[in-house]
């Protein structure tokens, strides 16, 4: 398992940027696209082979904090400070919808693997909503239980401050992760809370779950972790260190063999879990490293797929994975 | 060799020793040691050491040197740390000041991470015994390290005591007070850590947070930057210094120094900047970074770069929008940083409300107008955000009503927030603010009285004051006052606009306090036409009319850029200020064609039509100018009173200097008289008044002075009258001065402090030339330090005192020195004056005046003290000085005049030095200059002097003629050329020079006697020298005649009659003499000498002994003790000889000194003279 550097786009923004995932190919042959958010307020898409710029989105007011692409790879929505979420089509940037929700409650969003929902982090409000991609309408709000003991006056609900979510592969959990660490698991079809997964102890900004296998679910944390839950289980299995600072992105290739990683300490690293170690680290980003995003592979022909990783440096950089 | 040899055979007597003692403890521990030294790197050695270490403390387990050694070995060579703390402990238990082991018993259990048991056996150490201070040392670490700040402190200050240079004890106590909140106390121990060792970043970095949390931000950025320069890496020095540069620019800001701190955040910026490269994922470096980059874009101030900007409206415009930009890119930036925090720690509910005011900030510098008020504006929707994630937090309440746009929800928020916390009296000073827009004038009082007595120091409830100033019945003073304090503690353009204009209200325009105020606006808000309009308004106040013209330009120009839609009348104001400041300034011209340019659009009020009128005249319009007058005059009866009365005065005086004195009488009789109703207008009416022979106007000025009413006005007014009756009672080229001073005289009495009507008494007394008007003068001016720069009437104080001071022929020398003053009028002043010049001249060092006066008081000193060289030195300097000023270089009569005077007085100095070649160039440098003949005349006799020492008779002569061929009206001029006539025997063959002085000026009837005595005395003592004592008794009695008050006239009368009466032996002269010297005592006012001795001669010869002897006595005490002459002192010697003879009784001087030692001290002060040798040689017979 290897990532080689295929290339690196300077100043892909005018500044920072924040978020990235790939638009899966549509069904008339489009090829994916890779999508990025940016302090600078835009939202660009990339071509995947030479990461030509294809479209500059514009219309958000603030920095632009995650963007997520919906499985058909027709739309996508990107969310910003201000937590608006532009919903929009990708081939003319139609804006398709506008979603609110008040300030602080927009972070992480994804849609579910069918398509038929958009899950976002809601922050401050310490729940994960769901949105109705058909109407456009907010469908639930997946809370968080307080912890016993706390008093429903006492303000102190931003402690669940919700930074990221995941789908499983088959839809039927969603996991959030929140500043303080925990990781908490929900049915969507009760929309009920499961339980909460441990270990870390600083903010999750990341979470995906295994392509291949639905129970596992890998997180990334401010302490520096990697880990690797069962989370039907509710156990911990496996934690990768190695980051000298916060791991800000975690995914996971379409083979479930491997895993990358970008953190603060400007590096991405690929690990083995099977070695339980890292396989790989790379160095040409010279600032905190946003995200990293594998190229979801159409089917279990395609040996090879592409990493994205996208910076503070401004710029994206693309590997291919083997 | 030997060191080998000497360790052998230590070890062989040891060994010995140890087996014939096996049992003693002490030789197997030597031994032990010995081995331990020696044993190095070999194992063995070292174990055969501890065996005998072991022995030892088998027979002796008091020996604590042997435990250590033991703990040593185990922990070292066997590896057995159970054992090696059991030997330590004991080693420990045994002697508690024992360092080494204590530190490796810690080590030991520190490594094992027994950190409670650490703490036992320390304690333990440092319970036992006080100087255990290596227990104390670890003991504070260990407690620092568990946070117990007040143990730590007790124990650091204890190992101190034992280790005083150890730097790291001292940074310990300083980590310990400063979280014990004992602040100066942390920064002295830091400050010892950092003076035993410079590169203590721990602590240089700490004291510099304590400054800048106690607010020293200056002391902090010098920590940090010297933590920076040993460790350049280091991101809290960075993060400090950044905070500590943008402390000190806040300071600099809240001055109104806004380049200043704009260039401090700049530097901070870049520090900023720096830090986040070395720590990206730090938000708190990025919120910094936001602070600063959005303090900056609120302080980096408008500058203008180029003159003329007034000129081009387009480059002026350019340069504001740089300018806005400049702003508006740092907003963004600052935005950009916090939108950094944000997305690391989105659950800090602060940044929201940071983004929220950045993100405003950034609306308000692009100008955007706000959109639909029904959606959420971005400010409004961030500082929701920080109150969703804290929503008891009322600062969150009061940015929300400070950033939203909807009146009902900004209320709410301040309400909000006060009911969160009542007492926040940010929130009711917006609140009275909210009010106040909304019209609701008692509710925006009763909020800003309630903010301000909550916190005084709050700048919005102050200038919510002063803006309610009719509501709330403020006089102007009041509402200056309390915005000018809103301005102090908040320098925002706003509150200093506002300054502006109610200085202007309040009469405050010219103070310094409201140029710097307007000055600041200028740089925060140049876009805002009133901001120039009233810094041209401030300018003009300051007299400064060039700026304020061209800031009326700037304003205008900012109207017709950036303000949309004006009102009309706006734009006339600032045109017709503009036209006002460019006549003033000088500049009709521009100033007229303003005016024509406000007639075109009919914005011409009665103001704008007098900068008309006055813009035309200046022009030599004349006649444009008076239709534009008579234009003025038609509306005069529709104005209010107050400016009536200004346009008369105004339109008065146009008339007057257009048309002439005539028609400016025939329009005022014209006029209805209810108009000239009013103190100004009385004094242009008076003035012309005063300029008419024939009185038309005498209704007119009579009436209109009842309306002057205060103590100035009316003494000024007589100042008037004075000045006018010197007017009409003269002739064209004659002033009748007595007819003021009589007139001053009379009313002065009535005013008696006013300086105005004294310093003209002083003036036209001066003026008026009669002998003893200048002692008069210097008498009714009141002259002193604080009067001399003050400007009153036409001459100040110091100057009409100096000029009487120099003119007084007395040269008033009060302390007898040089001369015995015979002035009847008691110069007050006398030497005072050189004093009061000199200080007036370090007060207005440019005042060409006072240095001129200065040095015409100089030289008369010099004279009076016979031209001593350091005077003359002093003299030439300050001649040198004032002639090199350029005021000199004007053909203005009075400037050529102190030049000639003071050329003069250079050639004078040189004549007194020898320097006779020098003389001669000055003079005749005087006399290149346009003079009249009269004054030219002196520099001819300065001449005729010169020639006379050189000894030039044909030059002295030819002088001379010059002299009788120019003239002068000064007698004293005639006298002195006929002195020296005189006295160098020219050939006088015409009468001219009898004529010259006959035909001076008689006008002045004291002055007249007083120079026909001096003349008679002249020709008395050239009598003398023609050994004529008879005419010139005749002369100096003809001079006593005339000044029967001289007293010195009378004694050089005397004297003749003596010598007369010595040659004739006539006793008709001697009593002649004696009534004249009688007369001389009399008359002067301090004891004249040589009278009393003369007198005592007389009566000598009359054979009165006693009143000889009275008179000798009298005599002795006119003269000052040290210019007692020698014959004075013989004198003496024969009235002592005589006392001795009569009696001893007197206590008089004579008998002080026996007759003997008189003559002595004679001939010691004037041992030439033979006549004292003889009486001395008699004596001693």
């Amino acid at each position: 398992m290897k990532l080689a550097w295929l290339k690196t786009v300077e100043n892909a923004h005018e500044d920072s940027v924040w978020a990235a995932t790939w638009v899966p190919s549509t069904a008339d042959d489009r090829p994916p696209l890779l999508l990025t958010g940016s302090l600078d307020e835009t939202v660009r898409l990339w071509s995947p082979y030479e990461l030509k710029c294809e479209a500059t989105n514009t219309g958000h007011c603030l920095g632009v904090v995650s963007v997520a692409a919906h499985p058909s790879g027709e739309i996508a929505a990107s969310a910003s400070l201000d937590s608006f979420i532009r919903v929009f089509n990708i081939r003319n940037n139609e804006t398709i919808a506008t979603l609110e929700a008040p300030p602080s409650e927009v972070w992480q969003m994804q849609f579910d693997p069918s398509g038929t929902t958009l899950a976002v982090a809601g922050g401050g409000s310490a729940s994960v909503k769901l949105w109705d991609t058909g109407k456009w309408q907010l469908i639930a709000s997946l809370s968080i239980p307080r912890p016993e003991g706390l008093k429903p006056s006492d303000k102190s609900s931003s402690k669940k401050f919700v930074l990221s979510v995941a789908w499983s592969p088959d839809g039927r959990r969603l996991a959030c992760g929140s500043m303080d660490g925990t990781i908490s698991v929900f049915d969507v079809s009760r929309a009920k809370f499961l339980h909460h997964l441990e270990g870390h102890f600083m903010p999750v900004r990341s979470l995906v779950f295994s392509p291949t296998e639905p129970r596992v679910l890998f997180s990334a944390s401010d302490d520096g972790h990697v880990h690797r839950y069962d989370a039907e289980g509710k156990s911990l299995t496996m934690a990768l260190s190695g980051h000298t600072s916060w791991v800000l992105s975690v995914d996971v290739s379409p083979d479930g063999e491997a895993v990358a990683t970008g953190s603060s300490d400007r590096t991405i690293r690929l690990w083995d879990p099977k070695m339980r170690a890292a396989a790989q680290t790379l160095n040409n980003h010279t600032d905190q490293v946003w995200a990293v995003a594998f190229q979801p592979s159409k089917g279990p022909g395609g040996r090879g797929c592409w990493l994205a990783s996208v910076s503070d440096d401004k710029s994206i950089s693309l590997y291919d994975y083997s | 060799m030997g060191e080998e040899g000497d360790t052998v055979l230590t070890l062989r007597q040891l060994q010995e020793s140890v087996d014939s003692h096996p049992d003693d403890p002490s030789h197997h521990f030597n031994l032990g040691v010995f081995l331990w030294e020696k044993g190095k790197q070999s194992k063995e050695i070292k174990e055969k050491a501890a065996e005998h270490f072991v022995i030892s403390v088998k027979f002796n387990p008091q020996n604590d040197a042997a435990f250590r050694y033991l703990g040593h070995y185990y922990s070292r060579l066997s590896v057995d740390n159970h054992r090696a703390s059991k030997c330590y402990q004991r080693a420990v238990t045994l002697n508690p000041h024992d360092s080494e082991s204590g530190e490796a018993i810690c080590d030991l259990l520190d490594q094992e991470g027994k950190e409670s048991l650490e703490v036992a056996v320390c304690r333990e150490a440092s319970e036992k015994s006080p100087r255990a201070f290596w227990a104390f040392r670890r003991l504070g670490y260990l407690q620092l390290h568990q946070k117990k700040w007040s143990e730590a402190v007790q124990s650091l200050q204890h190992a101190i005591r034992g280790y005083p240079a150890c730097a790291d004890l001292w940074e310990a106590l300083g980590l310990a007070y400063q979280r014990l909140g004992m602040f100066t106390a942390a920064i002295k121990s830091y400050g010892r850590a950092i003076e035993l060792e410079d590169s203590r970043v721990f602590s240089l970095v700490e004291s510099g947070n304590i400054f800048l949390m106690l607010g020293s931000c200056r002391k902090g950025v010098e920590q940090f930057q010297q933590a920076l320069q040993i460790s350049p890496q280091n991101v809290s020095a960075h993060y400090g210094l950044a905070s500590g540069l943008l402390g000190l620019s806040m300071e600099c800001i809240s001055l109104g120094a806004f380049r200043w701190g704009a260039s401090l955040l700049e530097e901070a910026s870049k520090v900023a900047k720096a830090s986040t490269c070395l720590a990206g994922n730090i938000s708190c470096i990025w919120k910094l970074h936001g602070d600063i980059q959005l303090t900056y874009a609120k302080c980096f101030p408008w500058m203008e770069e180029a003159q003329g900007l007034e000129i081009d409206e387009k480059f002026f415009s350019t340069s504001i929008l740089s300018w806005k930009r400049t702003c508006c890119l740092a907003a963004v930036f600052a935005s950009r940083s916090y939108q950094r925090a944000l997305h690391l720690v989105p659950w800090q509910a602060n940044i929201y409300t940071d983004i929220a005011i950045t993100s405003d900030l950034i609306c308000s510098l692009q100008g955007s107008d706000k959109q639909d008020l029904n959606a959420w504006q971005l400010p409004e929707k961030m500082s929701l955000g920080g109150l969703l994630l804290e929503s008891s937090n009322s600062e969150f309440w009061v940015a929300l009503g400070c950033l939203s746009s909807h009146g009902a929800l900004k209320q709410h928020a301040f309400i909000q927030g006060l009911q969160l916390d009542i007492s926040l009296a940010v929130a009711w000073a917006y609140l009275g603010k909210l009010y106040r827009e909304k019209g609701e004038k008692q509710l925006a009082r009763q909020a800003f009285d309630r903010a301000r007595s909550i916190d005084p120091s709050l700048a919005l409830p102050w200038a919510g004051m002063s803006a309610d100033i009719f509501v709330r019945e403020l006089t102007p003073d009041e509402a200056y006052e309390s915005c000018l304090r809103a301005v102090q503690i908040l320098p925002l353009p706003e509150f200093q606009i506002g300054l502006a204009k109610l200085a202007l209200l309040s009469g405050h325009l010219s103070s310094s306090l409201v140029f710097g105020a307007i000055q600041q606006a200028l740089q925060r808000a140049p876009q805002h036409p009133e901001a120039h309009n009233m810094n041209g308004l401030v300018c003009e106040a300051r007299f400064d009319y060039q700026s304020a013209a061209s800031s009326y330009r700037l304003a205008r120009c900012a109207i017709s850029t950036f303000a949309g839609n004006v009102r009309k009348s706006h734009l006339q104001d600032v045109s017709i200020n503009l036209a006002r400041s460019l006549c003033k300034a000088g500049n009709a011209l521009d100033a007229m064609l303003e005016c024509e340019d406000l007639k075109k659009e009919g914005l011409l009020d009665l103001e704008g039509l007098q900068i008309y009128a006055i813009s035309l005249w200046q022009l030599g319009k004349n006649d444009l100018a008076l239709s534009v007058t008579r234009n003025l005059a038609a509306n005069v009866l529709s104005m209010e009173q107050t400016s009536r009365a200004a346009s008369i005065s105004f339109i008065c005086r146009l008339l007057y200097y257009i048309s002439g004195q005539d028609s400016a009488i025939i329009s005022i009789l014209k006029m209805p008289k209810e108009l000239f109703q009013g103190s100004k207008i009385s004094y242009v009416v008076s003035a012309i008044h005063a300029l008419d022979q024939s009185n038309q106007l005498e209704s007119v000025v009579s009436s209109s002075r009842y309306f002057l009413k205060s103590h100035e006005e009316i003494t000024e007014m007589h100042f008037l009258i004075a000045l006018s009756k010197l007017v009409k009672h003269g002739s064209k080229d004659y002033l009748r001065i007595q007819t003021g001073v009589n007139h001053l005289k009379k009313f002065l009495h009535m005013y008696p402090s006013s300086g105005l009507m004294r310093n003209l008494l002083g003036y036209l007394l001066l003026s008026s030339g009669e002998w003893n008007g200048i002692h008069i003068a210097t008498r009714c001016i009141t002259a002193g330090p604080s009067h001399c720069s003050k400007e009153e009437g036409l001459r100040s104080a110091c100057e009409i005192l100096g000029a009487a001071v120099v003119a007084c022929y007395t040269t008033g020398n009060c302390n007898g020195k040089f001369s015995f003053p015979t002035c009847g009028y008691e110069c007050l002043h006398g030497s005072g004056a050189i004093q009061q010049l000199q200080k007036w001249l370090r007060q207005e060092p440019w005042n060409h005046n006072a240095r001129y006066l200065l040095i015409l008081n100089y030289l008369q000193k010099a004279r009076e003290e016979r031209f001593p060289p350091h005077l003359c030195i002093v003299l030439e300097r300050l001649i040198g000085v004032a002639l090199s000023s350029q005021m000199f270089s004007k053909k203005d009569m009075s400037c050529q005049y102190q030049k000639f005077q003071l050329l003069l007085c250079a050639s004078e100095i040189s004549l007194q030095g020898g320097d006779h070649i020098g003389c001669i160039n000055n003079a005749k440098k005087a006399l290149g200059l346009f003079l009249p003949d009269g004054s030219l005349f002196f520099a001819h006799l300065l001449l005729c002097r010169a020639y006379a020492a050189e000894d030039n008779f044909v030059g002295l002569h030819e002088q001379y003629l010059r002299c009788l061929e120019l003239k002068t009206d000064y007698h004293i001029g005639w006298i002195c050329l006929k002195f020296i006539v005189s006295r160098y025997k020219v050939q006088n063959d015409s009468n001219l020079l009898e004529l010259g002085l006959e035909e001076s000026p008689k006008e002045m009837k004291n002055s007249q006697n007083m120079w026909m005595a001096v003349s008679s005395l002249v020709h008395g003592l050239i009598a003398i020298w023609t050994q004529d004592f008879l005419s010139a008794e005749q002369f100096l009695v003809q001079a006593c005649l005339l000044a029967s008050a001289e007293s010195s006239l009378f004694l050089c009368h005397g004297a003749i009659c003596m010598e007369l009466a010595r040659q004739q032996c006539d006793s008709q002269f001697l009593s002649l003499a004696f009534r004249s010297l009688k007369r001389a005592r009399e008359t002067s006012l301090s004891p004249l000498p040589i009278v009393s001795l003369l007198l005592a001669q007389v009566e000598g010869s009359l054979g009165s002994k006693t009143k000889w002897e009275k008179n000798l006595r009298l005599e002795w005490f006119s003269w000052p003790p040290e210019k007692r002459p020698a014959e004075i002192i013989f004198q003496m010697h024969l009235l002592s000889r005589e006392s001795k003879e009569v009696s001893d009784s007197s206590l008089s001087a004579e008998s002080c000194q026996n007759p003997r030692r008189w003559i002595l001290q004679a001939i010691h002060l004037n041992p030439s003279c033979l006549r004292y040798w003889k009486a001395l040689h008699k004596l001693m017979e």
